[in-house]
C-alpha cells in the first residue's frame, strides 16, 4: 500500500512537471518599445520610410494610480531606471551624438538620477540586467543633465517616445506633470 | 480509477502551481499597485497597449540572475520580444476563418510588432544551423501541427509578412493544454540539448526545441 502511495505521488508529481512549466503572468507594468523615426515598424510596412531606422527604446510602464511620482515614490538624486523589471534599453542602429560625445551604435541600459529641477540621464554598457540594482558607474558611457520641464496635463503612465527636433530627435520622458528630453544628433 | 486519480491530482497540482506563479517581483515602483492590469484609457503621449509586450529570456529570468550575481555569462543565449493578446472569450485557432488565428494563415505570434527573436550565439533548430542574430518570428497554425518560421525582416509590424526573406521553416505538432491559457506566452525551458521555446495560448501548446552546440 506504501509502495502504492510512491507510485501514485510520483507518478503524479511528474505527470504534472511534465504536463506545464509555470507560465509567467501578464507584468503589472507592461513593456513597451518606441522607435525612432516614430512607429517604423508601420511605416515599414506601407513602404513610407523617409529615413533610417536610428534608435528603439524597450521599456516597461508603470502607472501612476493616483500617487506623487517624483520626490515621493521615485527620490530625488536617487538611481532609477526609468521604467519597471528589466533596465531599460536603448539601441542606436547608426552612430549619434549626445551632449558632444560620439555614441557607437549598439544596446545601451538607460537609468536616471531625478531632481526637482534637472535629471541626470545616464547610458550605462551594462545590457540585459535587472533595474538598477547592479549599476556600476565604470560602466559609463555618458551621463548629461537635462531640465525638468513641468507639465500641466498628467501622465497616467510612464512613456519614453522619440520626437524629431531639428537636424535630430529628442528622446522624451514623460510621467505625472513631469517632461524631460534628451537631445540627441547624428 | 488509477489513471482519474492521476489526472485529478496532476490538475490539481498544475492548479497549484499556476496560482502560485509569482508576478515577477517589481520592488518599491509598484509594490502598491493592485494585482490587475490597470491601462490608463488615454495618455496623450503614447497609449499603453491593449496587448502588453513582455520579453523572456533564456537562461530563463537572465536579468535577474545576473543581479543576483550567479551569472558567469555576461549575455543570455536567446530572448524573445513579443506582445501578449488576451482571449477574452474569442475562438483563436480554428479552421473557420473568422477565428483569431484561423488555420493555414500566417501569425505574427503576438500582436503589434513582429515578434523579435534574436540568439546571442549561434543554435541549431531542425537539424539548421541559424546564426547569432536578430530574427523575426512567425508561424501558421494548423490542428495537428504548426510551421514556424524565422524571418529577417527584423524592425518590422506582424500584418505584414514577406515569406521571401524566411530562413528558415520547420513544423512541430500541436499539444494541447488545459486549462485554457489568457494570456498569450512565450517562454523558455531547459532542455537536455538545450531549451525549447514554449509557444502556448488557449488550450494549445507547441515546442519548438533549440539546440545548443556552444
Amino acid at each position: 500500500m506504501k509502495n502504492f502511495i510512491t507510485l501514485v505521488l510520483s507518478l503524479a508529481i511528474s505527470l504534472a512537471s511534465v504536463a506545464q512549466p509555470k507560465l509567467p503572468p501578464v507584468d503589472k507594468s507592461p513593456l513597451d518599445i518606441s522607435y525612432y523615426p516614430d512607429n517604423y515598424p508601420v511605416l515599414k510596412i506601407q513602404d513610407k520610410m523617409t529615413e533610417p531606422l536610428v534608435a528603439r527604446v524597450i521599456y516597461s510602464r508603470p502607472q501612476k494610480n493616483d500617487r506623487k511620482i517624483f520626490g515621493e515614490l521615485i527620490e530625488y538624486g536617487k538611481l532609477w531606471r526609468l521604467g519597471a523589471n528589466e533596465a531599460t534599453e536603448v539601441e542606436f542602429y547608426l552612430p549619434v551624438k549626445i551632449n558632444n560625445t560620439k555614441i557607437k551604435k549598439g544596446r545601451y541600459s538607460l537609468y536616471a538620477i531625478p531632481n526637482n529641477d534637472k535629471w541626470t540621464i545616464i547610458l550605462n554598457k551594462e545590457n540585459d540586467t535587472w533595474g538598477s540594482f547592479r549599476y556600476d558607474a565604470k560602466k559609463d558611457v555618458l551621463r548629461m543633465d537635462v531640465p525638468v520641464q513641468m507639465q500641466s496635463t498628467i501622465a497616467e503612465s510612464f512613456s519614453l517616445l522619440f520626437e524629431k527636433a531639428g537636424s535630430g530627435f529628442m528622446l522624451n520622458a514623460l510621467w505625472d506633470n513631469v517632461k524631460i528630453s534628451l537631445p540627441i544628433s547624428l | 480509477m488509477l489513471s482519474n486519480l492521476l489526472r485529478i491530482t496532476a490538475s490539481i497540482v498544475f492548479v497549484f502551481s499556476l496560482g502560485f506563479c509569482t508576478p515577477k517581483t517589481e520592488e518599491k515602483v509598484s509594490a502598491p499597485f493592485a494585482d490587475s492590469l490597470k491601462i490608463a484609457p488615454t495618455n496623450q503621449y503614447v497609449n499603453a497597449d491593449q496587448s502588453p509586450m513582455d520579453i523572456s529570456y533564456y537562461p530563463v529570468d537572465f536579468p535577474q540572475q545576473k543581479l543576483a550575481g550567479g551569472l558567469k555569462a555576461e549575455r543570455p543565449i536567446a530572448r524573445v520580444i513579443y506582445s501578449r493578446p488576451h482571449k477574452k472569450g474569442r475562438t483563436i485557432f480554428s479552421n473557420n476563418e473568422k477565428s483569431l488565428c484561423p488555420y493555414g494563415k500566417p501569425w505574427r505570434l503576438g500582436a503589434n510588432e513582429a515578434t523579435e527573436i534574436e540568439f546571442f550565439m549561434p543554435v541549431v533548430i531542425d537539424g539548421k544551423n541559424v546564426a547569432a542574430g536578430r530574427y523575426i518570428l512567425y508561424c501558421i497554425p494548423y490542428a495537428d501541427k504548426w510551421v514556424i518560421a524565422l524571418n529577417s525582416n527584423i524592425d518590422s509590424w506582424g500584418l505584414s509578412i514577406d515569406n521571401s526573406k524566411d530562413i528558415l521553416r520547420t513544423e512541430i505538432p500541436v499539444q494541447k493544454q488545459s486549462p485554457a491559457l489568457e494570456d498569450f506566452t512565450l517562454v523558455f525551458v531547459e532542455a537536455s540539448y538545450g531549451a525549447d521555446m514554449i509557444i502556448a495560448w488557449d488550450k494549445i501548446k507547441t515546442v519548438l526545441p533549440l539546440v545548443f552546440t556552444q
